[in-house]
């Protein structure tokens, strides 16, 4: 299942690097989850031309990110990121002298932590609805 | 008119998030979903699984199909094998 994120990354990546075609095709398989059957129907063509189409255009996403690296790149800054707010977190009322320090601590920490969120655009409980 | 289940990419750009709906295959394509049964997010670790499994096992006893991803995660939530016990 790892895989269904890394080709949805790809093609929020370089995805305005494809052909209308191919990114349709795409979109359908692995935005919509449409199978390769219901997408030849869609588009009028085998099923094979179909699977051939979406190896092909993996192909070239692969090729970017082979030569551009965007994706570890985003990978990489997101884990830093986060350990950036974890660090943040390890700091106490106990280290700071007087509670005027403190509370310009925690004023610089709010800041930090809005730019972290901006910076990690998480926004998937947005979608969660009421599951819990 | 065949019923699948499938996913449903939602999520801002560079953070994907899917949700796992049932749909009818004549409204596929408008997105419309006859009913959200969960959802699935890669981007936390461990990815989030959340699935209503009563509605899940109703939907597949009622012939729903799910698509390949969607049987995948059913399967990892051991929805798939309650289904088949079931049977």
């Amino acid at each position: 299942m790892k895989r269904i994120e890394n080709k949805a990354l790809l093609f929020d990546f370089y995805g305005p690097l494809l052909t209308a075609k191919q990114s349709k095709v795409w979109d359908l398989y692995y935005q919509q989850d449409f199978s390769l059957a219901e997408i030849a129907e869609e588009e009028g063509i085998t099923r094979q031309a179909v699977h051939d189409l979406l190896k092909r255009t993996e192909k070239i996403l692969e090729g970017y990110e082979e030569k551009l690296k965007l994706i570890a790149r985003f990978r990489k800054d997101k884990e830093r990121v986060k350990i950036i707010g974890a660090s943040l977190a390890e700091i106490s009322r106990e280290d700071f002298a007087d509670e005027a320090a403190w509370k310009r601590h925690l004023e610089i920490t709010d800041r930090i932590k809005e730019i972290i969120a901006e910076v990690l655009e998480d926004n998937s409980e947005l979608f969660q609805d009421n599951w819990d | 008119m065949a019923t699948s289940i499938r996913l449903h990419r939602m999520g801002a750009k560079k953070n994907p998030f899917y949700r796992l709906v049932v749909c009818d295959s004549a409204t596929r394509r408008d997105g419309r979903a006859i009913e959200e049964i969960g959802y699935y997010d890669p981007t936390k670790n461990p990815h989030v699984i959340k699935i209503d499994e009563i509605k899940a096992l109703e939907w597949l006893s009622k012939g729903a199909q799910p698509s390949d991803t969607a049987r995948s995660l059913l399967r990892q939530a051991g929805i798939m094998e309650k289904f088949h016990k079931s049977k």
